[in-house]
């Protein structure tokens, strides 16, 4: 019981902080509703004509469709839980983004239109936080982090200044309050006047700021990065335009009149671009679930046994993501390989692309390379896609040691076809040319012999010259059967020649192109072809047809034979041309060797 | 006669020159690859050039490339190739471009001087010359109905002796009959064999070569 309270205690916990949340989203949304229905009232109200919203129809639905539109993106973010203040902020920017119409609320406290003058100029920074902290929640980089704290840092003192030093009733440019200023501590309008106009242009330039930041992103982001920003960040540009262009207009009117064009048509540009804005948003959660829910697909559908590679392109599709790689580490020779066993270089994180590594049972399975797009790889990917990995993993590894083995195996046979070449100068250079001289001094002797009338000496020499003739004989055919210089010089079509030029049964050589290929593969098909033909032999044929033809990537090698039993397995061609990744199939009274090649 | 003789084994090169040298024949130059071989062919214009077919640096088929330079370049000289493999490939290599004046002889059948020199004074007289050891290899090559079959005894003796390289001429000397009943004999086995090449061309070495080793 002791050890069962902490964790009730927690769940507890758990579940307050989880009904907390819903009843602070539901209060949200209800002063929400309440700062936008209020900012319709004072819109209406006697202070009409000195606000966007009160000039038409058209302000007033604009102004509500970004607020609120703020608001239910805050909420909709919120309530999915996407990682840090991004809801938070885009509820705050709704709600300040009302502010500007509580100013011109005449018949209420005094208090309310203060306030709301101090607020309203809090909507830039928020926004401008927002759209640099998307999507991950926080402001990455750091021009990024500085313009943000510039930008708060100037609201602040703007705010402050403008609240203590400012007498709306002195001010030229006032327009929908110009009697209250609750927290007047002293009237300065000069200063007033100046904070006011340093802070439009300030404003204009940190949205130039912003825009170039911007710009750098998207510019930056690699294909499905830049998908996922273009909702957010070109919405973005454009309220920062509408910045710009307000400090340039207001510099030359003295009053911000609503039912000026430009300034009209500016609040237009502004709060058309915070809706898009707050759809953007929206349309990011609406992304986010939907690979959620593809990423859970796949491992609904992993009983289906998937071929190699499988997943990663399932993952690669789920994501929209076709960049998308999967290593798999093999512990046990230290190395990334892909799922076909194929070794490739540690995945790592570029400009636009991040790395993930995904670990089961505290081991690393995979590192996936993905674009940085993805935020926190890792929680999406769910246990059963784990084992799915883990699965692949394991045949991966399978394929890797195949190939490793396959390639052992190849070196094998190479090392040993080099030492016969090695084997076959040997006697070429050494032997059988030191048997030659020797021949040629039993000639002399005996000649000698012959002149000194020693005949019996000239005989027995005579017979030495036959004997030396037939070793040179033995010694040449045993060079050659060891390895065919001609095979290493000329390639495969002379050796065949003068393999069915000694051959035991007469041998055809229907087709044999003269074209070079690796030695290996050569002496591959030239010891398949021998040892067939010593079988066929053996089994009484009286015929073989031989081919050797080049065929998709492979040299396909066939003898056949009219023996009278089959074919015997024909071991040491079988690891031969296995060595090399290919394969031999023997029919009763043929062989079929194919072996991959790519001519040279 | 003047030879050159390239052979990069200095056992051989001195055995062969001593032989050359006791039958009388003036060794003007002697070589160990082919680089020097073809500058001592050109500084000297000998009468024949003996050379082995594997040479530095590589040991593989310099000697029959620079045997193939010297008979474009230098008509007059005569170029004997000496080998150690029965190899008709090689041979029909030598041959290809220039039929004439070309030889490829077997290393130890040239320590018998008479071969050495016959094979000189047939290449000088414009012959081929085809070590008998291939010749005797591609007639008793396994075939499934032999066409050599239908040839007379004599036939395939004058075959024989066109394979290894003998003109009409050379041939009725070596059987002791004349040149006129040779001529009768070849064109008899040309016809029998659907042998296409005038059967009094240098080519014809070549096409019976082929022949042997094609028909199975």
């Amino acid at each position: 019981m002791e050890r069962l309270e902490p964790r009730l205690a927690a769940a507890a916990r758990l579940t307050l902080s989880r009904r907390l949340a819903a009843l602070a989203g539901i209060a949200a949304v209800l002063a929400g509703l309440a700062a936008g229905a209020g900012a319709l009232a004072v819109a209406a109200g006697p202070g009409r004509s000195t606000t966007y919203p009160g000039s038409s129809a058209a302000g007033a639905a604009l102004l509500l469709c970004a607020g609120l539109g703020l608001i239910a993106a805050g909420l909709v973010i919120s309530l999915n839980r996407r990682p840090g203040r991004i809801g938070d902020l885009a509820l705050l920017a709704g709600f300040t983004w009302f502010a500007p119409v509580w100013v011109a609320w005449q018949e209420g406290p005094p208090l309310v239109p203060t306030l709301a003058m101090a607020l309203g100029g809090f909507t830039l920074p928020l926004i401008f936080h927002l759209v640099l902290a998307y999507p991950s929640g926080r402001a990455g980089s750091l021009p990024a982090r500085a313009l943000l704290a510039v930008v708060y840092a100037e609201a602040l003192l703007a705010a402050a200044a403008l609240a203590l030093f400012r007498d709306p009733y002195l001010d030229p440019g006032c327009l929908a309050n110009c009697n209250v200023n609750s927290f007047l501590v002293r009237s300065l309008p000069s200063l007033a006047h100046a904070v006011e106009i340093s802070d439009r242009w300030f404003a204009a330039t940190a949205a130039a700021v912003l825009v170039a930041i911007c710009a750098m992103r998207l510019a930056r982001a690699s294909g499905p990065a830049r998908q996922r920003l273009l909702p957010v960040l070109v919405p973005a540009i454009a309220f920062a335009a509408a910045v710009v262009a307000r400090a340039v207009a207001l510099q030359r009117i003295t009053v911000e009149d609503p039912f000026n064009t430009a300034l009209f048509t500016i609040f237009v540009v502004a709060s058309g671009a915070v809706t898009l804005l707050a759809a953007g948003l929206i349309s990011g959660v609406v992304r986010y679930r939907a690979e959620r829910r593809a990423v859970a697909r796949i491992a609904a559908n992993l009983d289906e046994a998937p071929m190699p590679g499988s997943l990663q392109s399932a993952l690669a599709v789920a994501l929209r993501d076709p960049g998308l790689r999967v290593a798999y580490w093999l512990p046990g020779t230290q190395r990334y390989v892909d799922a076909s066993g194929r070794a490739v270089p540690e995945p790592s994180a570029m400009p636009g692309r991040a790395v993930t590594r995904l670990m089961r049972n505290e081991r690393t399975i995979a590192a996936v390379s993905h674009s940085g797009a993805v935020p926190r790889m890792e929680s999406q990917i769910g246990p059963a896609i784990r084992l799915g990995l883990e699965n692949e993993r394991l045949q991966a590894e399978l394929l890797a040691q195949l190939e490793e083995l396959r390639a052992s195996r190849a070196r094998i046979v190479e090392t040993a076809d080099s030492e016969r070449r090695g084997l076959e100068r040997n006697l070429h250079d050494g032997a059988q040319q030191r048997l030659l001289a020797l021949s040629y001094d039993i000639r002399l002797a005996r000649g000698s012999a012959g002149e000194e009338g020693d005949t019996p000496t000239e005989t027995a020499l005579a017979r030495a010259v036959g004997e030396t003739r037939d070793i040179l004989q033995e010694l040449r055919e045993l060079a050659h059967g060891i390895y065919p210089a001609v095979l290493a010089e000329a390639g495969i079509a002379p050796a065949l020649a003068t393999l069915a030029d000694t051959a035991a049964l007469p041998v055809e050589i229907l087709r044999a192109e003269h074209r070079r290929y690796p030695a290996p593969v050569e002496a591959a098909a030239y010891f398949t072809v021998a040892e067939a033909l010593d079988d066929a032999a053996r089994r009484n044929a009286d015929h073989a047809e031989v081919s050797v033809v080049q065929d998709d990537g492979h040299l396909v090698v066939t003898v056949e034979d009219n023996g009278s039993r089959p074919a015997s397995p024909l071991t040491a061609a079988t690891d031969r041309v296995g060595a090399l990744g290919g394969a031999l199939s023997i029919e009763p009274t043929a062989c079929r060797a194919e072996i991959p090649c790519a001519s040279s | 006669m003047r030879v050159v003789i390239a052979e990069d084994v200095m056992l051989t090169r001195e055995g062969i020159t001593r032989l050359l040298t006791d039958a009388g024949i003036d060794v003007v130059a002697e070589a160990g690859d082919a680089a020097s071989l073809l500058r001592a062919v050109r500084v000297t214009q000998p009468d024949a050039a003996i050379v082995d077919i594997r040479m530095p640096p590589t040991h593989t088929d310099e000697g029959l490339v620079a045997a193939q330079q010297i008979r474009a370049e230098h008509p007059g000289v005569s170029v004997l190739i000496l080998s150690q493999y029965v190899e008709p490939h090689y041979a029909a290599r030598l041959l290809e471009e220039h039929p004439e004046r070309a030889g490829y002889l077997l290393k130890e059948r040239v320590f018998d001087v008479a071969n050495l020199i016959d094979a000189l004074r047939r290449l000088a007289d414009g012959e081929t010359v085809v070590d008998p050891t291939i010749v005797a290899r591609l007639f008793a090559r396994k075939r499934h109905t032999d066409p050599l079959d239908q040839l007379t005894e004599r036939e395939r003796e004058v075959l024989g002796l066109v394979a290894e390289g003998l003109s009409n001429r050379a041939i009725a000397a070596r059987l002791f009959v004349t040149e006129r009943t040779v001529e009768a004999h070849v064109k008899q086995i040309f016809l029998k064999l659907g042998l296409s090449t005038d059967p009094d061309s240098h080519r014809r070495v070549l096409a019976v070569l082929a022949y042997l080793r094609g028909a199975s």
